[in-house]
């Protein structure tokens, strides 16, 4: 045990030593890479280190020398006028109030407060801008020096163009994912960082931006998460462990269900596939908010599931699957349950497929030697299913850890705990969503955030060595 | 061909951008949903009416729009440039908008504040006060005001079944349906608890922030003990009050598995959408405490006079309105006790203005309408405006760090965690603290 | 890379195994036929589950049921509505801003869907069959990002549109639908991975250039992933919710979607008149016949996508 924990932890000291020294390597190389066309390049690419475009122009590619110019000094204005954006600027004094989150507090008669989440938004923004200027101003550099190296190999440098004509050819793959990065900057990787930030604030629910100020506050939000004494912390293990237990369930539950469907419709014999598989399809087709909705109304106490129990004598008085319920084993079997009904047609419609391709011949061969269809089942059909759904497994549990619209819309997280806004069937993305959303305790839900972030990327992390083996692996019998 | 469909997608995209781009400004106007039209009309009247006096148009469109007044303040903090310029909030609001910097314009046009000082009780004129930098604003103009009532079934009840809840309670036992549904858990649904007071001498026994001071603040006493013990007799009997079924209060009055709610008058079209004509109102009942429930210096057969908020809607300003020129005009006109007696006439509402009961017409209790009115402004007589004045964090202590909920569970003792009298006071010592700003 | 369980597919295999197949069931025993019967039996009470609340959904679109004049929306305990007729219709839309609400959510879906999928299809191709140097990096950045959660940063999100002036606006929720959606490019690899790369090579040998290979080679042959890519993307914008909510707001109702202006028939104040389920019910019925018609309609691409994305993890 304690060898096998040094060991690991020689690999993991390895592993970092590893990632230094190829840092390193990195900074080496970036700076030979930087320093070498200002040794080798001509008088236009030493000239492009200090006025960007000067090296195209040199080389008389004057549209893309001005371009180059015109960024240049765009930036050079945004950076040092300030522009304001909602009262708050973004350039230099961005880089500052990122650290300062504000100083002005406002009073009723004068302005306002500075607002400090833009002040975060535009610090984390300009510092974007330095990078995507960095960016330009290197390859201007190399834009300049390849037109050297191509003079010196006697051709000439390229035309406006001739660049354009090369975006659809040898670099097609720079125009096809362009509009990608750019979307992908500023509306997944801006807002995931800004949300990391957030998490060592205080930006809770007393603090409205542009009123009053928030601050950084290191990692209080997380120990007060984990050793704090709060509703919070209190709170944090029941949820997650319900979050995992959920997952659980709900994934396995459907997995079953939806193969056991799955057999049950491509079972030789019954004919009509094609309608039994629409019939489970409505479910998927059908928007949830509708279907989700939907069943909760047709399960409260006053609709018509309660009031068919209460004829048939199942029941005395109305009952509470949901939201109502007097236990949370209740409300939790009932949400799991429910999830069934959505759950389970993809996982049919995922083994269907599968089972049509179960290599028949060894099942036949089987069968004529004599084994039972149970035992063929059991041999064949289920070790495979199995094996090559194990990645459709681990996604489906990743999915089922931030899946939001069941527990939403079916008991928007109830039953409650009194003292909590986290209720029994609440999990770590609707109490999140609850706490930032309603509550306005953006910290804390950003806390979280990090970590069922760190839950759903390890979980991710292993499938992807599971789909690497399973890649490795020709065959599988 | 090519060309063509780039063309079309260029056009297309920079269409959008224009769209997008290009909105003007309108004034806009948050109400209660179920004013929105008539102060939609009120609204078209007063441009009319600008434009004679002025001899130019108005220079905006107005939209008056639909917000939750309970919801509506913290959907405008939430994000103050996109909110609109006048928005209706319940007083107890204040103190958040007026946190830090403050996120309302103090209103100093004074024809518009001898208007609010003039035409309202000073109750109200007492928490929509506040000091700013040792000088003192009125920061509201009140125009509506509202109180809860109990709605109640009248195929099973009578009048006087619903002069106490334990009228109501044998009744709902003789047909083994619920007594009560409350319509949520928080701080206002359950002060008809929290606030009720001795019927005779009309003394409350909570005190919440007197004179604006976060001490004045008190939960644990022998008379709230007997309160609380028979809130739980009443909450955790199978045939006593509990809270709305997730079919909603209105499928529980509807199916007559409730024989009453607790709302405001906001829920006045849904409670009578539910019962029709079957539908009653009256002010809250009152209860007695009984022997089982008295404790310490409280004598058994004290009765109980059940309590409510008592709050004003008024309109506030927002600061960061670029139309500030135009709204205190705007606000004289749409609070005149004219406009009040024209929205009760038509909405049903019960209006801020102190002389109504005298001076508007169809103050009478022939009508549902009428009862609707006539029962909130007898709760008047049994309730505290909320009393968290320009203090944010009254308001936060008192709604928000799940005080209610815990309340609520103590009534209904679903797990039996409450059954003695020393965890009842427990827990009521907690929210004595959380009331007072401590975090549990 | 071919998918080994590919090579099982062999048609003229498939076919004789169907073959054996059908003799055997003829000589199926009784016990065989009792175990079909019993399987049917199950299908159809599994069935009748799955349509229960859909059916149930659909009749009360049509109640019309009244007390004492006053219509009554809400959920009640009968299956079968007592009384039927169009007032829910008629009150969705001369009440509400539903006709709105849907033009406004088809113009998202519309566009959504059209900058989706293009985004999608040029990601999708880009990471299989353009080889480049930092293509594996884009690769693993992209499979990281992906992971995060996208509503967990909605607040973010709001702020960045509201400091381009954009909150309360359709484009807005546009722009935020389309431009994350060329991480979403796995299944559309995966199906660019089956194509050989034997017909790009002979397409340069030609001298077609890269866009030119994209546009007239694989594009046309790719017909079951465009579909199913648009087919996802139009009807995200129908199903969505939260982003819905948070960036169009609360209060200015003619600029909702379907998903939120229903939601509020059934959730919070907004609406004097309290729960409007059978309103609810009308509306998505509305908005439900078009989206399912759409899904079942191409139900083959649909499947084809998911099961090979689930396939490949």
């Amino acid at each position: 045990m304690i060898e096998s924990k040094n060991r690991l932890f020689n690999r993991f000291m390895s592993k970092i030593k590893h990632f230094i020294a190829s840092f390193t390597n990195f900074l080496k190389r970036s700076i030979k890479h930087f320093k070498r066309p200002f040794k080798e390049g001509s008088k236009g690419t030493k000239g492009s280190y200090f006025i960007m475009g000067f090296g195209n122009l040199y080389h008389k590619q004057y549209i893309k020398g001005g371009l180059f110019l015109t960024l240049q000094l765009l930036f050079l204005i945004i950076f040092f006028t300030n522009p304001k954006v909602n009262n708050t600027p973004i350039g230099f004094q961005a880089i500052r109030n990122f650290f300062t989150l504000g100083t002005e507090v406002g009073d009723i008669f004068g302005g306002l407060a500075d607002n400090s989440m833009l002040m975060m938004l535009f610090g984390v923004v300009t510092f974007g801008l330095i990078a995507v200027f960095l960016a330009t101003y290197k390859s201007n550099i190399y834009s300049s020096f390849y037109s050297d190296l191509r003079l010196k190999e006697g051709n000439k440098p390229t035309t406006f163009k001739e660049d354009l004509a090369e975006l659809l050819d040898s670099r097609f793959h720079i125009l096809l994912l362009t509009p990608t990065i750019l979307g992908v900057l500023t509306f997944t990787i801006l807002p995931t960082l800004f949300m990391i930030f957030i998490a060592f604030t205080n930006f809770d629910r007393e603090v409205v931006p542009g009123l009053n100020l928030f601050e950084w506050v290191g990692f209080a939000n997380f120990t007060e998460i984990f050793t704090g004494q709060g509703e919070i912390a209190n709170r944090f293990i029941p949820v997650l462990t319900w979050t995992l237990t959920w997952a659980f369930f709900a994934t396995f539950s459907c997995y079953i269900g939806g193969i056991l469907l799955a057999l049950l419709i491509n079972k030789p014999g019954v004919r009509l596939k094609k309608l039994w598989r629409t019939i489970f399809i409505l479910t998927i087709a059908l928007p949830q908010f509708i279907s989700l909705l939907a069943v909760q109304q047709l399960l409260s106490e006053h609709g018509p599931v309660n009031a068919m129990l209460m004829q048939l004598g199942i029941l005395d008085q109305p009952f509470a699957f949901l939201g109502q319920a007097r236990t949370a084993f209740t409300a939790r079997v009932s949400v799991i349950v429910i999830n069934l009904w959505i759950g389970i047609p993809f996982t049919m419609l995922m083994t269907s497929g599968i089972l049509m391709n179960v290599p028949k011949d060894t099942y036949e061969a089987a069968q004529i030697d004599g084994a039972s269809k149970f035992q063929a089942f059991r041999n064949i059909t289920l070790p495979y299913i199995i094996f090559i759904t194990t990645p459709y497994l681990i996604t489906s549990f990743i999915g089922n850890i931030t899946s939001f619209n069941i527990i939403f819309f079916l008991t928007g997280g109830d039953p409650n705990v009194p003292g909590s806004v986290a209720g029994q069937t609440d999990l770590l993305v609707t109490w999140l969503y609850s706490l930032t959303i309603e509550e306005g305790d953006v910290n804390i839900g950003s806390v979280i955030a990090i970590f069922t972030f760190i839950i759903t990327a390890s979980a991710t992390l292993l499938s992807y060595r599971r789909s690497k083996a399973y890649k490795e692996e020709d065959t599988f019998q | 061909m090519k060309n063509k469909i780039l063309i079309m997608i260029l056009v297309v995209i920079s269409s959008v951008t224009l769209y997008g781009c290009s909105r003007s400004k309108p004034l806009v106007i948050w109400v209660g949903a179920e004013v929105q039209d008539f102060f939609q009309e009120k609204m078209e009247e007063y441009v009319i009416m600008f434009e004679e006096r002025e001899g130019r148009a108005f220079p905006f469109e107005v939209q008056v729009r639909a917000a939750d007044t309970g919801t509506a303040a913290g959907t405008f903090l939430d994000d103050m440039d996109a909110g609109p310029d006048i928005l209706t909030v319940a007083h107890d609001n204040l103190g958040r908008l007026l946190s830090g910097a403050g996120a309302i314009r103090p209103i100093q046009n004074e024809a518009l504040i001898a208007q609010i000082e003039a035409t309202n009780p000073q109750a109200f004129i007492d928490v929509i006060r506040a000091d700013v930098q040792g000088q003192s604003f009125l920061f509201g103009v009140p125009y509506e005001a509202q109180s809860l009532i109990l709605y109640y079934n009248r195929n099973y009840l009578s009048a006087e079944d619903v002069e106490t809840w334990e009228g109501i309670w044998e009744v709902a036992q003789t047909n083994n349906v619920r007594s009560l549904s409350i319509t949520g858990a928080d701080g206002f649904n359950n002060s008809f608890l929290v606030l009720a007071s001795d019927a005779e001498t009309g003394e409350r026994f909570v005190r919440l922030y007197e004179e604006g001071v976060l001490e004045n603040t008190e939960f644990v006493n022998d008379e709230m003990i007997s309160i609380v013990r028979w809130g739980q007799a009443f909450f955790s009997h199978p045939n006593g009050a509990r809270l709305a079924s997730d079919s909603g209060w209105e499928a529980d009055l509807r199916t007559g598995t409730s024989l009453t709610v607790i709302g405001g008058a906001w829920h006045f079209r849904a409670a009578q959408a539910a019962l029709g004509n079957d539908l009653g109102v009256a002010k809250l009942p009152r209860f007695t405490i009984t022997e089982d429930h008295a404790h310490g210096s409280v004598s058994p057969n004290t009765v109980m006079q059940s309590g409510s908020f008592t709050d004003t809607k008024m309109f506030v300003m927002n600061r960061s309105s670029d139309k500030l020129e135009y709204l205190e005009d705007i606000l004289l006109f749409l609070t005149t006790p004219e406009v009040q007696e024209q929205s009760f006439l038509r909405n049903q509402t019960l209006p801020a203005y102190k002389n109504a009961l005298e001076s508007f017409e169809g103050m009478t209790a022939d009508t549902i309408q009428g009862q609707l009115i006539l029962a909130q402004l007898e709760m008047f007589n049994h309730g505290i405006p909320q009393p968290f004045g320009r203090e944010a964090r009254f308001n936060v202590f008192y709604y928000q760090r799940q005080a209610p909920d815990r309340l609520l569970a103590i009534f209904r003792n679903t797990n039996n965690q409450f059954n003695t009298v020393e965890s009842i006071i427990e827990e009521m010592n907690l929210i004595e603290r959380i009331w007072l700003g401590e975090r549990p | 890379m071919m998918n080994q369980t590919e090579t099982h597919l062999n048609p003229s295999n498939k076919v004789m195994l169907e073959g054996m197949k059908d003799k055997k069931i003829k000589s199926q025993s009784a016990s065989n036929r009792r175990s079909t019967i019993l399987a049917y039996v199950a299908l159809v009470v599994l069935s009748v589950i799955w349509l229960y609340p859909i059916v149930w959904i659909v009749l009360h679109s049509f109640r019309a049921e009244f007390r004492d004049g006053i219509f009554v929306g809400i959920v009640v305990s009968n299956y079968f509505p007592r009384s039927f007729g169009l007032d829910n219709f008629i009150r969705l839309f001369t009440m509400t801003p539903f006709i709105r609400w849907f033009f406004n959510t088809l113009f998202v879906a519309t566009f959504s869907f059209i900058f989706s999928t293009v985004l999608v299809l040029s990601v999708a191709y880009v990471m299989s069959k353009l080889k480049f140097k930092q293509r594996k990096f884009f690769l693993n950045i992209a499979i990281i990002i992906g992971l995060f959660p996208g509503f967990m940063s909605i607040i973010a999100i709001y702020y960045i549109l509201k400091s381009l002036n954009l909150t309360e606006t359709l484009f807005a929720l546009i722009l935020v639908y389309s431009a994350g959606s060329g991480l979403g490019f796995y299944v559309a690899k995966g199906f660019f991975d089956i194509i050989p790369n034997s017909l790009i090579e002979s397409a340069r040998l030609d001298g077609a250039t890269n866009a030119k290979i994209f546009t007239k080679i694989i594009l046309p042959i790719s017909k079951p992933i465009i579909i199913y890519t648009a087919l996802l993307s139009f009807t995200g914008p129908w199903m969505d919710f939260i982003f819905a909510r948070v960036i169009l707001g609360e209060t200015n109702r003619e600029i909702h979607t379907v998903a939120v202006g229903l939601y509020y028939m059934v959730h919070g104040s907004q609406y004097a008149d309290g729960n409007q389920f059978t309103m609810f019910a009308a509306g998505s019925l509305i908005v439900a016949i078009p989206i399912v018609t759409l899904f079942l309609v191409m139900q083959r691409y649909y499947i084809e996508g998911v099961t090979s994305g689930a396939v490949k993890g």
